[in-house]
């Protein structure tokens, strides 16, 4: 779904209205960049799924470093392929790594990322680690701003 | 106590009064499901089970917008934990460790779970009879 208004197709400029109008906005969004975290429970789910932050539950602090770490992790392993945010899974003592990858790379380099992202993490934090990889020919756009 | 084999033996099975599984999440949506879950498994069983939804908790923080300065204006942050609980009433202790066993590999990520159990244990023997009667008793032999 192309942009009619964006500069680099043949459709129009984005610069002929200053502040460009509703319909000359150019700047893909997806559904996860375009809603505040105020939306979160109501249009939003969560990206990383553990129980730290439940009441009554501890090691929350441990779990959002992995987090951060491994967000680090997936955008260097896979560069310029990440098409949206990571998400991250814990069910007892497995990790999920889900991510919706672009089509940058030839399959046997990405079947091989795969396999070494998850034999170094699951030697990292000592725990099984699962990477499941969805591609999508492109970023998935929401709206344009 | 993954087991492949079916084991006999001739010690009386442990026996539960009440199991109570609460169940702790963020979201609702999951949260029923998981409900909707626990219970077809429960009647797959032959167990009877009661579900209630413990009131909600939300634990809030109020943080300073900016690294320095600006003390009037802040950001509030907040947690909420939905509870479910699960009763299960007079079980023994293998179609327990069944139950417990196949929910529990089932849990979904970002849930949390406590289990309670009561167990039913038969009175000790040496507070079965009253301690007075068996000194009337010993004195009435010491005497005969």
């Amino acid at each position: 779904k192309t942009n009619p208004a964006d500069p680099r197709g043949s459709g129009g400029s984005a610069r002929a209205c200053s502040p460009p109008c509703r319909r000359c906005r150019f700047s893909p969004v997806s559904y996860e960049e375009a809603h505040a975290p105020h939306y979160i429970a109501h249009r939003k789910g969560w990206l990383s799924a553990h129980t730290g932050n439940l009441d009554g539950e501890a090691h929350a602090a441990e779990r959002t470093v992995e987090d951060v770490f491994l967000r680090k992790f997936m955008l260097g392993t896979f560069p310029g392929c990440l098409a949206d945010h990571v998400v991250l899974k814990r069910r007892a003592n497995q990790l999920d790594i889900c991510a919706l990858v672009l089509r940058q790379l030839p399959a046997h380099k990405f079947y091989f990322l795969v396999g070494y992202s998850e034999t170094l993490l699951s030697h990292f934090y000592k725990c099984p680690v699962r990477l499941h990889l969805q591609t999508v020919p492109a970023k998935v756009v929401y709206k344009y701003l | 106590f993954f087991c492949l084999f079916i084991t006999v033996s001739d010690e009386p099975d442990t026996l539960y009064k009440r199991l109570s599984i609460l169940v702790k999440a963020h979201d609702k949506a999951v949260l029923d499901s998981y409900e909707f879950f626990a219970v077809l498994a429960a009647k797959e069983l032959g167990i009877s089970i009661k579900v209630h939804e413990p009131p909600r908790k939300i634990e809030r923080l109020t943080l300073l917008k900016s690294v320095h300065i600006f003390k009037k204006h802040r950001v509030q942050y907040e947690m909420r934990t939905l509870y479910r609980c699960l009763e299960v009433k007079r079980l023994t202790g293998c179609t327990a460790n069944v139950y417990l066993e196949y929910i529990q590999r089932n849990l979904p990520e970002g849930v949390a779970m406590e289990v309670t159990k009561t167990q039913l244990q038969p009175l000790p023997e040496h507070i079965r009879e009253p301690i007075w009667e068996k000194e009337v008793k010993d004195k009435e032999e010491s005497k005969a």
